[in-house]
C-alpha cells in the first residue's frame, strides 16, 4: 500500500508542479466563456449596410414604401427582444441583493461592455440611405449601371460608397428585385429584401381578397402566449428552469464525465509511455509489483482529475452565484437532491476505472504516441458513440437505441448521465451499473497483465501482440 | 560459504527460442561474479528471472532464502540495461523516491543522497534537473539510487555500457567498495577487463547456456598459450612452426602481419622462436603471452570474429 501511495503522490506531483497542467485546466472554462462569447461578439460587430432604393418604373410603386415598413417592423422587434432581454438579465441578478449590487459595483466595465453588445445586437444591419443625385438621373440601362458600379466600387471615397443598391420592380404583377452588392459573400440585404418582398406580396393578395391591410399587419405581428404544464413539474403544474434543469444538468455532466476521463486517460496513457521509453518502467517494476505501479499511476491520475473537477466545479459554481444567482439556487437543488452527484461519483469511478488501465496498458507497448495509435484509433472511435447519442437521451431517453447503448458498459457512465432526468427504472440503473464495474473489474485484470507484458518488452505493438500479452502475462 | 543466489536448471523459452537453457550456478554471499557473455546469450533474460520480473520456464531460483526475487526485492539493487530516471526530478529526489520504493523513509533517503552524491563528485549538480546532466553523471545518478538503501543483493545489467574510462574506474570502486560492505555483487558485462579487474567468480554464458563457471585464474586455464608474431610472414608458415597449432591474422599491413598463433598444451615457445629463425622467417616482433579472460572468453563461446582468417596447423602441413 505504502508504494501505491508513493507512487501515486509522484504521479500527481509531476503534473500538478507545472504551469502546462494549471493552463490547461483553466483552459476548459476560458473556452467554454469563449464558445458563447465569440458569436456573440462577431453579431454584435456587424456592419451596418448602406442600401440605396430605387423603384424601376410606375408599376413597382409602393415597394419601396413596403421595404421601408418592413424595414421599421424589423427595428422595432429588435428593440423588443432587447429590451426583453435586459429584463432577463435584470431578473437574474436582482437589484436590491448584495451579490447583484456587489457584482454590478465591482465590474462597471464588464457592464457597460455587456450593455454595449446588447445594444449592438438589437441595432437593425440596414441602414436606408437617399438615393445620389446622379445616380437618380441616370438613365435606366448601361448608363444607370455603371454609376451604382461607381458606388459600389473602390473609387470612391469610403465616407461616399454604398453597401447596396436595390432596384424593385413587378414581374408578372408580383413584386420582384435586383439587388446590387459590394461583397460576392454579403447576402444580408438580398435575405431581408426578399422578406419584405414576400410579406408586400401577402398584402397585396389579401388586399385584393378584400381583407384590411390593418388586420393582415396585425395578425403578422401576433406572438402567442404558450405555457407548458405537466404533473411531473415541481409545483404540480407550470414547467419551469428548475423541472429543466435535471435534463440539463445530466447532459452536462455526461459531457464533463467524458472530457475527464478521457483527459485523465490520456494523462496515463503519457505518463507510461514517457516511462517506458525512458527505461524507468524496468527499475519501477524491480521495485514495485505491476499491480502496485498501475494502481499507483491510477490513482495519481484520478486525484489530477479530481483536482480538475474541483477547479472546474468551483469555476462555474461561482460564476452561477455571482451573475445569476437564482439559476444557482435551482442548479444546487437538482445536484444535492436529484441524486445526480452520487451516480456522477459511481460512474466516474468506473468508467474511469475501465479507461485508465486500458490506456496505461496500452502506454506499456508504447514508446512514441505513434506507436499508440495502432490501438487508440478504433478506441476513439467507440468514444465519439456516447457523444452523438448523448444529445439524443436529452430528447428522447427512453427511445430504444439509447437505452440498449446504455446497457453497453463502455458507454454507460455518459449515456445513463444523460438519461437520469428521465428516471429510468432501478433495474435498469442497477443493472447497467453492475455491468459497469463488472467489466471495469476484467479491464483491471486484462490491463494488469497486458501492463507486465508490455513494460518489459520490445514487441510492436499491434491488437495480436496486445492479445499475446494478456494471454501470457509475465 | 553460504550462496546469496543459486540457480538450478533455469530455462526461458520464447515460443521455440530458448533464450535461457538449463542454467546452474552459486553466488556466495559478499562475493563479486561476473556473469559474462555475448550480446544475446540470455544475460538479460536470466537477470530478470532472478528478479521475478519474468516467470522461469523452467527450474528453480534462490535469492536470499527466496524462491522468488519479488519477495526479497526491498534486499535487491537493480541497475538495468537501459537507463532512465525522471527528467524533471532532481537527483536527490530521484535517489530518495527509488530508495522510498525499498522501504527507505524519504527523509533519510534524502540525505543518504546527498552524501552519496558528494562522494561521487556530484555535489554541484544536486539541485539540477536530471534531463541537465551527462550521461555520466546519469549514470551515477541511478547506481546510486540502485543501491541508495543498502542492498544485500546488487544485480547490475551492463553497468560499464557508454562510460568513458575515467567513469569506468570510479564505477569499479563503487562495487568493490558494495562488496566491503558486504554485499553481494552479480554484474553482466561483455567487456572482459572489468571483469578480470573485479570478479571473485565469473559465469560465461553461451547462447543461452553455461559455458564456464570459476575463477578467473581458472577461466584463464581454459585457454592455451600463444605467440604474437610480426613481420612478412604467410600465416601458413607461422602455422608450421613446432608447436603451434592454430594462427589467426590480427592485421595486415603490405605483406607485414601481425598473428596470433596458439601453442598446443605442451609446445614451447623457445622452439617455434628457434624454427623461426632456421627457416629464414622475417619475424620482426616475436612475444609468448598468457590468456587473457577475453581470450578464454573467445575460447569457450567460439565467438571468435577473426575465425574466417585464421589457417589451422593440419592445414599448413597441406600447404608444406
Amino acid at each position: 500500500m505504502k508504494r501505491i501511495l508513493l507512487i501515486a503522490r509522484r504521479e500527481y506531483g509531476a503534473y500538478a508542479r507545472t504551469v502546462g497542467f494549471w493552463l490547461s485546466l483553466l483552459a476548459f472554462p476560458m473556452f467554454a466563456v469563449l464558445g458563447g462569447g465569440i458569436p456573440l461578439l462577431i453579431k454584435s460587430s456587424e456592419p451596418v449596410n448602406e442600401v440605396v432604393l430605387i423603384e424601376e418604373g410606375p408599376e413597382a410603386t409602393g415597394l419601396a414604401a413596403a421595404v421601408r415598413e418592413a424595414l421599421q417592423a424589423d427595428v422595432d422587434r429588435r428593440s423588443a427582444q432587447t429590451e426583453e432581454a435586459a429584463k432577463a438579465a435584470r431578473a437574474m441578478v436582482p437589484a436590491g441583493t448584495e451579490t447583484g449590487t456587489e457584482a454590478a459595483a465591482a465590474s462597471p466595465m464588464v457592464n457597460s461592455a455587456g450593455a454595449s453588445a446588447v445594444a449592438a445586437l438589437g441595432r437593425s444591419r440596414i441602414r436606408l440611405v437617399e438615393t445620389p443625385a446622379d445616380m437618380a438621373a441616370a438613365a435606366p440601362g448601361a448608363e444607370q449601371d455603371a454609376v451604382v458600379n461607381r458606388y459600389l466600387g473602390d473609387e470612391i471615397p469610403k465616407s461616399e460608397r454604398l453597401d447596396a443598391v436595390v432596384f424593385l420592380t413587378r414581374v408578372e404583377g408580383r413584386p420582384a428585385a435586383r439587388v446590387w452588392t459590394a461583397g460576392t459573400t454579403n447576402s444580408t440585404v438580398e435575405s431581408f429584401v426578399k422578406r419584405s418582398l414576400r410579406t408586400a406580396n401577402s398584402r397585396q393578395v389579401f388586399e385584393a381578397a378584400g381583407i384590411d391591410p390593418a388586420i393582415v399587419a396585425e395578425t403578422e405581428r401576433f406572438e402567442p402566449e404558450v405555457t407548458a404544464f405537466s404533473p411531473k413539474s415541481i409545483s404540480g403544474g407550470e414547467l419551469s428552469f428548475r423541472d429543466r434543469a435535471p435534463a440539463f444538468i445530466g447532459l452536462a455532466s455526461g459531457f464533463i464525465l467524458w472530457s475527464l476521463i478521457i483527459t485523465g486517460a490520456s494523462i496515463l496513457l503519457n505518463s507510461v509511455m514517457e516511462e517506458k521509453s525512458n527505461r524507468i518502467l524496468e527499475v519501477l517494476l524491480s521495485s514495485a509489483s505491476a499491480t502496485e505501479i498501475l494502481t499507483g499511476k491510477v490513482l495519481g491520475v484520478a486525484l489530477l482529475t479530481l483536482t480538475v473537477m474541483a477547479a472546474w466545479g468551483g469555476i462555474g459554481a461561482v460564476s452561477l452565484i455571482s451573475f445569476a444567482p437564482d439559476r444557482a439556487g435551482d442548479i444546487g437543488q437538482v445536484l444535492l437532491h436529484g441524486g445526480i452527484l452520487g451516480y456522477f461519483a459511481a460512474y466516474m469511478v468506473g468508467g474511469y476505472l475501465m479507461y485508465a488501465v486500458l490506456f496505461a496498458a496500452i502506454g506499456a507497448f508504447c514508446e512514441t504516441p505513434r506507436d499508440a495509435q495502432t490501438l487508440m484509433g478504433p478506441i476513439m472511435m467507440i468514444l465519439v458513440v456516447p457523444i452523438l447519442v448523448m444529445q439524443m437521451a436529452l430528447q428522447t431517453p427512453d427511445a430504444p437505441v439509447v437505452k440498449i447503448l446504455s446497457w453497453i458498459p463502455f458507454f454507460t457512465p455518459f449515456l445513463m448521465l444523460g438519461r437520469m432526468h428521465a428516471n429510468p427504472p432501478m433495474i435498469e440503473i442497477a443493472g447497467t451499473m453492475a455491468g459497469m464495474f463488472v467489466t471495469a473489474l476484467f479491464m483491471v485484470w486484462v490491463a494488469g497483465r497486458a501492463f507486465r507484458a508490455g513494460a518489459l518488452s520490445d514487441i510492436k505493438l499491434s491488437w495480436k501482440s496486445f492479445a499475446g500479452a494478456v494471454k501470457g502475462g509475465r | 560459504m553460504t550462496a546469496a543466489l543459486t540457480l538450478d536448471g533455469l530455462s526461458k523459452r520464447y515460443g521455440d527460442f530458448h533464450a535461457v537453457r538449463d542454467l546452474s550456478f552459486q553466488v556466495e554471499k559478499g562475493t563479486i561474479c561476473g556473469f559474462l557473455g555475448p550480446n544475446g546469450a540470455g544475460k538479460t533474460s536470466t537477470i530478470r528471472m532472478i528478479l521475478g520480473l519474468q516467470s522461469a520456464s523452467a527450474g528453480r531460483i534462490d535469492i536470499l532464502g527466496a524462491n522468488d526475487g519479488r519477495k526479497v526485492r526491498d534486499r535487491i539493487g537493480f541497475l538495468p540495461e537501459e537507463r532512465g530516471l525522471y527528467k524533471k526530478m532532481t537527483p536527490v529526489e530521484a535517489i530518495a523516491f527509488f530508495g522510498s520504493l525499498k522501504g527507505l523513509p524519504t527523509g533519510e533517503g534524502r540525505r543518504r543522497a546527498r552524501e552519496m552524491l558528494d562522494a561521487q563528485g556530484l555535489g554541484e549538480s544536486k539541485r539540477k534537473k536530471m534531463k541537465e546532466l551527462s550521461k555520466g553523471m546519469s549514470q551515477k545518478v541511478q547506481l546510486i539510487a540502485a543501491v541508495v538503501h543498502r542492498p544485500e543483493f546488487v544485480i547490475l545489467d551492463e553497468p560499464f555500457s557508454g562510460l568513458d574510462p575515467v567513469n569506468q574506474q570510479g564505477l569499479e570502486s563503487i562495487i568493490r567498495d558494495l562488496a566491503a560492505n558486504g554485499a553481494t555483487v552479480l554484474f553482466s558485462t561483455h567487456v572482459m577487463q572489468h571483469a578480470e579487474r573485479l570478479c571473485d567468480k565469473v559465469v560465461l554464458l553461451a547462447r543461452g547456456q553455461k559455458a564456464f563457471e570459476g575463477t578467473v585464474t581458472e577461466a584463464r586455464a581454459t585457454s592455451r598459450r600463444f605467440l604474437e608474431l610480426e613481420g612478412a610472414i604467410a600465416p601458413a608458415q607461422a602455422a608450421a612452426l613446432p608447436g603451434v597449432t592454430h594462427v589467426d591474422t590480427v592485421s595486415d599491413m603490405d605483406g607485414v602481419r601481425v598473428l596470433k598463433a596458439q601453442l598446443s598444451p605442451g609446445g614451447r615457445g623457445q622452439d617455434a622462436l628457434k624454427a623461426a629463425f632456421l627457416g629464414g622467417l622475417d619475424v620482426r616482433r616475436f612475444e609468448l603471452r598468457e590468456p587473457s579472460l577475453h581470450d578464454a572468453f573467445i575460447d569457450l563461446t567460439g565467438d571468435n570474429p577473426d575465425q574466417d582468417q585464421s589457417v589451422s596447423a593440419a592445414h599448413a602441413e597441406i600447404v608444406r
